[in-house]
């Protein structure tokens, strides 16, 4: 609301003062007398506002009372510090309390050279490579006809003599005997 | 004394500057300086509105009243007919001889156009040289 009056009154003061001057350049006497008493108006407004509130601050601090001023003196030293939150920097960096930003500094630069790492192999492998891995993967490779049992196999274990345990894991598994 | 910094004798050399040239500037535009003028005289259309003025009084009469005054203020009178003649719904023409010079015109519109007479507007329309 404070704020608002003096706003107010600031803006009545420049409107005023510049309707003023515009008046005297046209040569119209009468509003730039009326403009002046808004001018001169405000003025004074502004300034028994001014004068006021520094009065008011002065009798705040007459009212205190002798002890009232002594009391508050003591608070005054006797008024904690602020904490200085950043007092640690100051600090050598072989305490431990730097040991949280270590930490975090540490895994950031961790972070990166573990994406340069990854964005290194992601380029190493070429066609080339891939084929001969094929190559080498292709011993241990599922066999072509897969891991089904044709018919004549499973009737070759029904034979006296067959037992192939490999054969009668799988055709445990696919529910027969 | 508290020091001086440069950037505040700078600044207050252009406030100080700007303050100057603002009064020269406007002592300047309401200095009268009058020059022979050719025209035979000046003619100037003003429309005018009034509210809340008194019953007994017409807008002409008001307008006839600013207008007299305003020419005590000016080297010319009125030529012909001092009553203005209504042209339109509120518009007035007069003209005055001999022509007004530049200082006068300013100073004619700004008394016809400035508050002379209570509840009464008038706005300078039109003014024209007379050749």
């Amino acid at each position: 609301m404070k704020v608002i009056a003096w706003l107010a009154g600031l803006g009545t003061l420049l409107a005023g003062a510049i309707y003023m001057v515009v008046s005297l350049n046209r040569w119209e006497w009468n509003r730039a007398l009326f403009f002046g008493l808004i001018v001169l108006i405000a003025e004074v407004g502004l300034a028994t506002g001014l004068v006021l509130r520094r009065v008011a601050k002065l009798e705040y601090s007459l009212k205190l009372s002798a002890e009232e001023r002594a009391i508050r003196g003591i608070l005054r030293e006797t008024r904690p510090p602020s904490p200085d939150r950043f007092a640690w920097l100051q600090e050598s960096a072989r305490g431990l309390n730097v040991f949280i930003t270590f930490l975090v500094g540490g895994g950031v630069l961790i972070s990166g050279v573990a994406w340069i790492v990854d964005r290194v192999a992601s380029r190493t492998s070429s066609p080339a490579g891939e084929e001969r891995l094929s190559r080498q993967l292709g011993s241990i490779s599922y066999p072509s006809g897969g891991l089904l049992l044709d018919d004549i196999t499973v009737l070759a274990q029904e034979v006296p003599g067959a037992n192939d345990d490999q054969i009668r894991q799988l055709l445990r598994r696919g529910g027969r005997r | 004394m508290k020091k001086l910094s440069p950037g505040r004798i700078v600044l207050g050399s252009i406030g100080f500057a700007i303050g100057i040239i603002g009064v020269l500037s406007l002592r300047e535009a309401t200095l009268s300086t009058h020059q022979a003028v050719a025209s035979r005289g000046t003619e100037i259309v003003v429309s005018a509105r009034t509210h809340g003025g008194e019953r007994g009084q017409t807008l002409g009469e008001m307008v006839e009243a600013q207008l007299l005054t305003c020419r005590l203020e000016v080297t010319s009178d009125f030529g012909g007919s001092i009553e203005p003649e209504q042209v339109g719904e509120g518009r007035f023409r007069a003209r005055l001889v001999p022509g007004l010079d530049e200082t006068n015109r300013r100073q004619f519109r700004g008394c016809v156009e400035d508050f002379m007479i209570d509840h009464l507007q008038i706005d300078v329309v039109e003014m024209t040289q007379i050749t």
